[in-house]
């Protein structure tokens, strides 16, 4: 295929009236960038050096590579461009010349490389991108890797612009490809305006879904109810504070007893004024039976006062509630 | 048991017990030199447990035969021996360990018995006080109707007086047991649940009644009974539903034919939770208030847990106030508040267990 790309080389290159260029057709874009005022300005100010490459279909041209030059000289007023037409090319190898002129310029966005995945794929004699071109391209040629990319571009815009700009990652978004997909657009929209990390995203949809697994209710029931489609429609207020309190919504659902006992926990060991100097944790998820009692001093006085400290402790019923009592800290657990 | 496939070690072909089973169920016998050729083929299908359940491979165990119960850290084993026939089951439980314990799980028969009575014949010398199961890796029924495995276990555990074979199994298949002559060495033992979890967790087993109405039949001909309330599945209004399953179990059984009965809440590892979602998509156990038990596996909140044993010994003991009821893989604080005392009290679970087998199977150590 290589070689008869290099043929293909043997491009003509010509001024077109750009009123013979269908812009609207899209079928080789790979950009995701749809901007080109900066373009304009290097136009201006440097001249077009690369020409976009079209090819004739009909009585026009469509473009294969340079979508934003010639959005920008039709903005810029210009009634024709110079341009290299690829002739009598086939979809392949229009599609091969547009993904190398891209990938080659700059690395590809995931987004991108979805994009350019699916074309070759739908244009590929036999359906199937050999894996030299794919390699040559520098594209994903591990069959796992490249379902999960073609997958990408097919997802809903917000999902996509979620990708773009950062805030969610490939793994996340082949999470939220899974779901229905105003769902996933809900998602999408709620970490795009609060930019948890991956692990608290995962987290959010995870509680979402067990949430309405276990009470047979609809997911975007649960979003509703624990007012995630407010946060996504109100400005303002720190946005970790909103994760957090998130969280801690979708966590008291989803784990009512544990939650309990952990506030239960809380509420005792306030009771105990223990200080900055003197730590006192629960086993981890109250399983074991083993608490960990954490002691910061510097000098030998702070000893002596944490050492009476710790006498007061040990005469403290809520602490003896906490390490002896019936249920052991968790009894409003059990009788809840 | 529908098998599409049945392979045959080639060590062991021409074996009568492979013809048997080509008969049985009506396919070819498959000749392989190795185990990976029958792996590849589950391996290869779209849902490779399920398709492990349709594949059989008569082949020899390369390992022990008898092997001490794993257990787990942290919480009380019951000392238990696993008698290891074979693996995986025909049946389709959601909660299956066993769905991520073979890579890829596989219907094995193994066919080197006498090297399992050596070894059996090894632990009777001991004369010691043994509790055996076959209804670790597998059901141990499933395979009566084509194997008389369980005929042969159960002669040569009534040949001697130190050992009980307990027969675990979600089946109604004891007919062929019931006139053995058996001297109470065997207790014929039942996992039992509400109807709700069988239904919708228990593909392909019999119905509570059937396995009440086996052990029943069980009980007329001698057998000693045993029961196991494991896992236990606990979600909203469970405690009513095992009240109610205690009340059949005991409208069916007299309470003086059960060894023991055993509680234990559901349990798994990890990574089960997503074949559970991916095979299981109506099941909602994955759902409970799960947490991350000591030994790496996930399990109910503690109180939780607490509640439901208590509940449900609480409902046993008021028909059988004497039986004797444990919990499996539980620690002492759980014990002490679920049923009043920790197996330390008592000598130690695997001692209570002995005893308990000791008074109802007539078992007598020669030490």
């Amino acid at each position: 295929m290589a070689s008869e790309c290099g043929e293909a080389a043997a491009i003509d290159p010509r001024v077109v009236p750009l009123a013979d260029i269908d812009l609207g057709d899209e079928r080789f874009r790979i950009t995701t960038q749809r901007e080109s005022g900066d373009l304009q300005a290097s136009i201006r100010r440097f001249g077009l050096r690369t020409p976009p490459l079209v090819t004739p279909v009909g009585a026009g041209f469509i473009i294969v590579n340079g979508f934003r030059r010639v959005s920008a000289c039709r903005e810029m007023g210009w009634k024709s461009t110079p341009a290299r037409v690829l002739p009598t090319a086939s979809a392949y190898e229009c599609a091969l010349t547009a993904v190398a002129e891209n990938s080659l310029e700059r690395p590809l966005n995931l987004i991108e490389t979805s994009r350019a995945l699916n074309l070759l794929e739908q244009t590929a004699p036999e359906g199937r991108i050999p894996d030299a071109d794919a390699s040559a391209l520098g594209l994903p040629t591990h069959p796992s890797v490249a379902v999960r990319l073609k997958l990408l571009c097919r997802m809903p815009v917000d999902v996509q612009d979620g990708v773009l700009d950062g805030t969610i990652s490939f793994a996340m978004a082949c999470e939220l490809s899974r779901l229905e997909e105003d769902l996933g657009i809900a998602f999408a929209s709620l970490f795009r305006r609060l930019k948890p990390s991956l692990n608290k995203q995962r987290e959010i949809v995870s509680l979402v879904s067990e949430i309405a697994g276990r009470e047979n209710v609809d997911p975007r029931q649960v979003l509703e109810e624990c007012g995630l489609t407010q946060v996504i429609g109100s400005p303002g207020t720190d946005r970790n504070q909103q994760i957090h309190g998130i969280r801690r919504q979708l966590r008291l659902r989803r784990f009512p007893s544990l939650a309990a006992a952990e506030h239960n926990f809380f509420v005792l060991r306030q009771r105990l004024k223990l200080g900055a100097a003197l730590q006192l944790a629960p086993p981890r998820d109250f399983e074991g039976t083993g608490f960990t009692l954490a002691l910061s001093f510097q000098t030998i006085e702070e000893v002596v006062h944490l050492r009476a400290k710790l006498d007061e402790l040990i005469d403290h019923p809520d602490f003896k509630t906490l390490l002896t009592g019936k249920g052991r800290g968790f009894e409003k657990a059990l009788d809840s | 048991m529908k098998i599409a496939e049945l392979y045959v070690d080639a060590q062991l072909a021409g074996r009568p017990e492979a013809e048997a089973a080509s008969r049985r169920f009506k396919v070819p016998i498959q000749t392989v030199g190795s185990a990976q050729e029958v792996y590849a083929s589950v391996a290869a299908a779209k849902d490779p447990i399920g398709r492990g359940k349709h594949v059989l491979y008569l082949t020899r165990n390369r390992g022990a035969f008898i092997k001490s119960c794993p257990g787990t850290h942290h919480y009380t084993c019951c000392g238990y021996k696993i008698l290891h026939i074979g693996t995986f089951c025909s049946m389709d439980c959601s909660y299956c360990i066993l769905q991520s314990y073979f890579h890829p799980p596989v219907l094995q028969y193994f066919l080197n018995h006498d090297e399992m009575d050596q070894e059996l014949e090894q632990l009777f010398a001991t004369r010691a006080i043994h509790r055996l199961g076959t209804g670790e890796f597998t059901d141990s029924l499933i395979w009566e109707p084509w194997t008389h495995l369980s005929e042969r276990l159960i002669r040569k555990f009534a040949g001697q007086d130190g050992c009980v074979l307990e027969l675990k199994t979600k089946t109604a298949w004891v007919d062929s047991l019931l006139d053995l002559p058996h001297r109470r060495r065997t207790i014929l033992a039942w996992s039992l649940n509400t109807d709700e979890v069988i239904r919708t967790d228990e593909r392909g087993t019999t119905s509570l009644d059937a396995r009440l109405k086996a052990a029943a039949r069980g009980a007329d001909h001698g057998y000693p009974l045993a029961f196991h309330f494991d896992p236990i599945v606990i979600a909203d209004g469970c405690e009513a539903d095992y009240r109610r399953t205690v009340e059949r179990l005991f409208a069916a059984v007299d309470p003086r034919h059960i060894v023991w009965i055993s509680l234990g809440a559901l349990r798994f590892m990890p990574e089960l939770k997503t074949v559970i979602r991916q095979r299981f998509k109506h099941s909602r156990i994955v759902y409970g208030e799960f947490i991350g038990g000591l030994d790496g596996k996930m399990r109910y909140f503690k109180p939780l847990r607490m509640r439901a044993y208590r509940d449900i010994a609480a409902a046993i003991r008021a028909v059988a106030p004497g039986i004797c009821i444990y919990l499996c893989m539980e620690d002492d604080e759980v014990w002490e508040h679920a049923l009043g005392f920790q197996p330390a009290q008592r000598g130690g679970l695997s001692r209570m267990l002995d005893e308990a087998a000791v008074r109802q199977c007539h078992l007598s150590s020669g030490r």
